[in-house]
């Protein structure tokens, strides 16, 4: 078994999809527990959050959590009086959910964005459109160019005593001249990558688009297991039911509730055990 | 019937009375290695574009060309991409994609390819090129070097008969210039497709070269294989320039037997004659001078975790010399230069500039009549539409400048040659007089005269006792304006020693006419210095 990052990108991107919209669109405590847990897990396993991720998330969830009770004041059971304004435990409940949801998304789309490099968002999207596909990857390009030139545009325009920062309206000035060289540098060079473009071919017939990512049995049998699983997942989540205001009402280990929430949670959990697999087969071969 | 046949080629640019090319003849087989050379402007880049349906540029085209027995415009988009390569000069602008492996399936994506066929391919070439340990990596982390074996490797991809390049290695040093040129001769030697390619590098293609093409107005002067070129140049042609350091030589001495092309022949050549003198009587002393710049254990690095790219850095400039810190590309020399004018903090170490820490100059004072630099990448210095207004304010530097650039004022600063946009971006570096002027690569992409020009405003800007600090990996270049040169490797300076020393000590990093006269003369580093003691031994020249 390959590591869960080198499954197809779509199964990957599938994945994702699945994970974050169940994230994003319930506020079902048991589900949002569950995706808070194996987000971090995952984000920690997969080195897509260190140790500042940690710090911003938790700074994050006291802020989302706190915020909510004082902004609201809906339900019905009063703590204490804030300014005269009434402290409720329903807003504090709800805002830790919030919280916990904004968190797991966050550490969620961590992963995401570690797990789908360019190449893979280039291979789906080159299936569907193979000049989406180019543009994209050629916009990736400029990106990088840009920030390059940028700074040695401003280098040589410091160094001939052109640009100074002495005052916000120089400064704005000396950007706006920068800015301006970039532009005609780029737009002149676009010219050698159109001709460069065309000298190979481009336009003249339909674009096919090349990759290296297959796909195997074993994608599109986790694709069909992420489905069945978001699907019980959602059935859980259409048979429970989580009311916040005025009064905290919940209704959760329904038979329903707790398949889909034992759903969620093989589903969040797939990519570690998949890689621990992997993980061993390895360490196995180098011992034998 | 030959493999392209041009006939009677003439071209003129719209707006134009002259003719850019002007009734080019010209048969070329299957399988040759054509060198083509000429002046800037003398038309090499038109008459490769016209070889090529999608870069012919606007104009009255007259004549045909022939590509394997096919009139070139009825050419299809499929067959002109496949078959006819073309790799251009700039590294940066001709790559596409992001990722290495995309650049190479570029041209096979563009062709409707399937994917087998495609894998099949890179997969070739990309052992074939050894691009393997960096066919995943991002196009923007490679060198100049490495980009351009990209281009190269993709247009092979698609398996081309015939491969048209554009001065491919005018932006590489001269060690990674010889490596690409080594893959072009491969691919000739060992598939044998047909090269035309335009240069100004002789030392490594005319010894390999089946046959040397001059251009001169958009006409073929000199056509045949490089040797009988050699031979039949008058010795007063401007174009023996062109020729390798051996050849130079033989063609100012006896000009008879068989003319030397290679270092070899060269020295071979040069043991012909007695040599018994074998020094030039020393001209210039080494006096020491006031210090200009001083770096003094310069330590820097562009991220926290990264590597240092300046380590341990010694350097000193004296007042009114020139002085050229050599280096391959990618050694960290335009970060010593970034360093050195006070764009980027060293993390350790001491600047002095005119004894004066680099801190010291407040207010921009440092850039306003002390110290100034001429980047790399003149483009980044150009603002305004016309030449003229660009110069403007810069007057006084224009009439030092042994060079009419009145003609230019109402060009735009791109449509000028490459040697013309250096000098303009030169006087603008210039206009703030300073005392010190660093030079990022100044003679990168420029033809032997133009650097021979340069070089001459060089050592104008030194009788006007402006210090001048040329930072290059042009080795002839500086052999030609240099008082002092250092070697710069790894972080700091390997060697460092007055220019005739510096070169007659190096065996590798040093010019072909130094490496020519080893063992025989010392320090014949150019080829006029050969000359003369060709001549002292009784050489007639």
């Amino acid at each position: 078994m390959r590591r869960f990052e080198q499954m197809n990108p779509i199964t990957t991107a599938f994945y994702y999809l699945c994970v974050l919209g169940v994230t994003m669109f319930s506020m079902q405590p048991v589900i949002l527990c569950i995706s808070l847990f194996s987000s971090v897990l995952c984000g920690v396993l997969d080195r897509s959050a260190g140790r500042r991720a940690h710090i911003f998330s938790a700074v994050l969830f006291i802020i989302a959590a706190v915020i909510n009770p004082i902004a609201v004041h809906n339900g019905s059971t009063v703590l204490f009086y804030l300014n005269d304004r009434p402290f409720t435990l329903e807003a504090v409940v709800y805002g830790i959910a919030a919280a916990c949801m904004i968190t797991a998304s966050l550490y969620w789309l961590r992963s995401l964005s570690k797990a789908m490099t360019s190449d893979k968002v280039m291979y789906i999207f080159g299936r569907f459109s193979p000049k989406t596909a180019l543009i994209i990857s050629m916009s990736i390009r400029y990106i990088g160019l840009f920030r390059l030139r940028w700074r040695k545009i401003q280098d040589s325009q410091r160094a001939l005593g052109l640009y100074d920062d002495g005052n916000l309206i120089d400064a704005v000035r000396g950007r706006a001249r920068v800015l301006s060289i970039l532009i005609t540098w780029t737009l002149e060079n676009g010219i050698v990558t159109a001709e460069s473009m065309e000298a190979r071919g481009y336009g003249s017939m339909r674009r096919t688009s090349y990759s290296d990512y297959r796909i195997h049995t074993a994608d599109v049998a986790l694709t069909a297991v992420f489905t069945v699983l978001t699907a019980f997942t959602v059935a859980g989540l259409t048979n429970t039911s989580a009311v916040y205001y005025p009064d905290l009402r919940f209704s959760l280990f329904t038979p329903w509730g707790i398949v889909g929430a034992a759903s969620f949670l093989v589903l969040c959990l797939l990519p570690p055990v998949i890689n621990l697999r992997q993980y061993r087969t390895i360490r196995g071969a180098r011992l034998a | 019937m030959a493999y392209l046949d041009i006939k009677d080629l003439s071209f003129i640019y719209p707006d134009c009375s002259d003719k850019a090319i002007d009734g080019v003849s010209l048969s070329i087989e299957r399988g040759e290695f054509v060198v083509l050379m000429g002046a800037t402007g003398s038309g090499k880049s038109t008459l490769l574009r016209l070889l090529k349906p999608e870069l012919r540029l606007n104009g009255d085209i007259c004549g045909e060309v022939l590509f394997d027995g096919e009139d070139m415009s009825d050419l299809t988009p499929e067959k002109s991409a496949s078959q006819i390569g073309f790799v251009g000069q700039y590294p940066e602008e001709q790559i596409v994609t992001d990722k290495v492996w995309h650049e190479l399936a570029f041209t096979l994506e563009n062709l409707g390819a399937d994917r087998d066929t495609i894998a099949r391919r890179t997969a070739e070439i990309s052992a074939f090129f050894d691009i393997d340990s960096w066919y995943r990596a991002d196009t923007s982390s490679l060198s100049g070097g490495q980009k351009q074996l990209l281009s190269l490797a993709s247009v092979m991809t698609a398996d081309p008969g015939l491969l048209i390049l554009d001065e491919p290695t005018a932006q590489l040093d001269p060690i990674t210039a010889a490596r690409f040129i080594d893959a072009v001769y491969r691919l000739n030697r060992e598939t044998g497709i047909t090269v035309i390619i335009s240069e100004h590098r002789s030392e490594e293609l005319l010894p390999r070269a089946d046959r040397l093409l001059i251009l001169e107005g958009g006409r073929v002067i000199a056509d045949g294989s490089p040797r009988s070129v050699a031979r039949e140049l008058s010795s007063d042609s401007p174009y023996i320039s062109y020729l390798t350091s051996a050849a130079r030589i033989y063609k100012a001495g006896s000009n008879i037997g068989e003319p030397a092309l290679s270092i070899r022949e060269g020295q071979r050549y040069l043991s012909s004659f007695d040599n018994k003198i074998r020094s030039l009587p020393d001209a210039c002393e080494h006096k020491p001078a006031e210090i200009a710049l001083e770096l003094k254990s310069v330590f820097f690095r562009y991220e926290r975790d990264g590597a240092d790219i300046l380590s341990d850095l010694d350097l000193t400039v004296c007042r009114g010399e020139v002085f050229a810190l050599l280096g391959s590309n990618g050694a960290g020399k335009s970060t010593a230069a970034l360093v050195a004018s006070g764009l980027r903090k060293p993390y350790s170490g001491k600047i002095r500039l005119f004894g004066k820490p680099l801190k010291d100059y407040k207010n921009g004072s440092l850039y306003k009549g002390n110290i100034s630099l001429l980047p790399q990448d003149v483009e980044s210095v150009f603002i305004r539409d016309t030449v003229g207004e660009e110069l403007k304010g810069c007057e006084g530097v224009i009439s030092t400048i042994p060079y009419d650039l009145t003609d230019l004022f109402d060009r735009h600063p791109y449509d000028i040659s490459g040697g013309e946009r250096q000098l303009v971006a030169l006087c603008k570096a210039l206009a703030t007089q300073p005392q010190l002027i660093i030079m990022d690569e100044p003679s990168k992409g420029l033809d032997v005269n133009a650097k021979a020009q340069l070089a001459d405003i060089v050592l104008v800007l030194k009788d006007r006792e402006v210090t001048v600090l040329l930072i290059s990996h042009d080795v002839e270049f500086a052999a030609m304006c240099a008082d002092r040169c250092a070697m710069f490797s790894q972080g700091r300076i390997a060697a460092c020693e007055p220019t005739e020393r510096f070169l007659s000590g190096n065996r590798f990093y040093t010019t072909a006419a130094s490496r020519i006269t080893r063992g025989v003369y010392e320090g014949a580093y150019t080829v006029e210095r050969a000359l003369k003691l060709i001549s002292l031994n009784g050489g007639k020249t």
